[in-house]
């Protein structure tokens, strides 16, 4: 009984003071494109985020078989040959953003130093980049843009289609969070 | 007047080639098929679809499934049905068309299981 009483007592406290915001649709872009030839993008219009804004701890993932290009083919390759979506279904994002309050978030945007580890095809990389964040009816908006190498997480880009796809891949995050009740 | 026999020739090579390339550019910058077009794996209810797939999901992903259930949350991108798969609409203004507490069947793609929120997710859904 003693048990079961402590374990309420923690879960309320819990609850009450970490208050998160997530959101089920992020848009997570990338682009590699090189300019002359056949845009290399596509964007997840499906990615899960959630930051607990008392800590300022952030996790997201996104399903790689989500990422929506214009043409068929390239998401094919995408897929099978590069991402190998079938063995790595995900991606995933763990970090902090330092300092962050959310009494400070207003309508004009406030940049945060965002670190973390990004997760692809099972590679793990930390990242550091700036995130801005404001607010606007009720929802906690965030934007950021990093970018990486295919390299990084063991990806071969054949030689016959290296030059049409860029070195650097930039991608870039916009959220939309609603508080979680 | 009338065409020489090489040009003839010529000519019709250069339909030829040319039909070809419209061809091989077609199929190759063709638009990934839509969801209307897509081949159904599962008609059912949330609940049997989870039952089905819930300790493999990877062998689901980007399968087409009809779903149908009740609609116990909605935001503006999508509906939540049964509490448990989270459906995000290929066209937001269809969510005026649905009611929460309602039974609804959707047509849309599994994308794969949510271990943040503890969902499956669908996209692409249209109506029934």
């Amino acid at each position: 009984m003693k048990k079961v009483v402590l374990v309420l007592i923690l879960m309320a406290s819990y609850s009450s003071i970490a208050q998160k915001y997530y959101t089920k649709t992020g848009n997570t872009q990338f682009k590699a494109s090189v300019e002359a030839f056949e845009p290399v993008e596509a964007t997840n219009k499906s990615t899960t985020a959630i930051i607990n804004v008392t800590s300022g701890e952030i996790a997201s993932l996104l399903f790689i078989k989500a990422f929506n290009f214009r043409v068929a083919l390239m998401q094919e390759h995408f897929n099978e040959n590069y991402m190998e979506s079938s063995t790595y279904p995900k991606a995933t994002f763990k970090g902090l953003i330092s300092g962050f309050n959310i009494s400070d978030i207003s309508s004009s945007k406030k940049q945060y130093l965002l670190n973390g580890t990004l997760t692809v095809r099972g590679v793990k990389k930390e990242i550091e980049t700036l995130a801005s964040f404001s607010n606007k009816n009720g929802k906690l908006l965030m934007e950021a843009s990093f970018s990486v190498q295919p390299e990084d997480f063991n990806i071969k880009i054949p030689r016959i289609v290296s030059d049409k796809i860029a070195g650097t891949i930039n991608i870039s995050l916009a959220y939309e969070f609603i508080e979680k009740k | 007047m009338s065409l020489s026999k090489k040009n003839k020739f010529f000519i019709t090579l250069l339909v030829l080639f040319s039909s070809i390339g419209i061809v091989i550019y077609t199929y190759t910058m063709r638009a990934p098929t839509t969801i209307e077009n897509k081949k159904i794996d599962f008609i059912g209810s949330a609940d049997e679809l989870l039952l089905i797939i819930l300790d493999h999901t990877e062998e689901w992903q980007d399968k087409i499934v009809v779903v149908s259930g009740e609609v116990t949350n909605k935001d503006d991108k999508g509906v939540m049905l049964s509490s448990k798969i989270y459906c995000q609409l290929k066209q937001t203004t269809e969510l005026q068309k649905i009611n929460l507490s309602n039974n609804i069947s959707l047509k849309g793609r599994i994308i794969g299981y949510d271990d943040l929120l503890e969902e499956l997710k669908l996209d692409q859904c249209i109506i029934q």
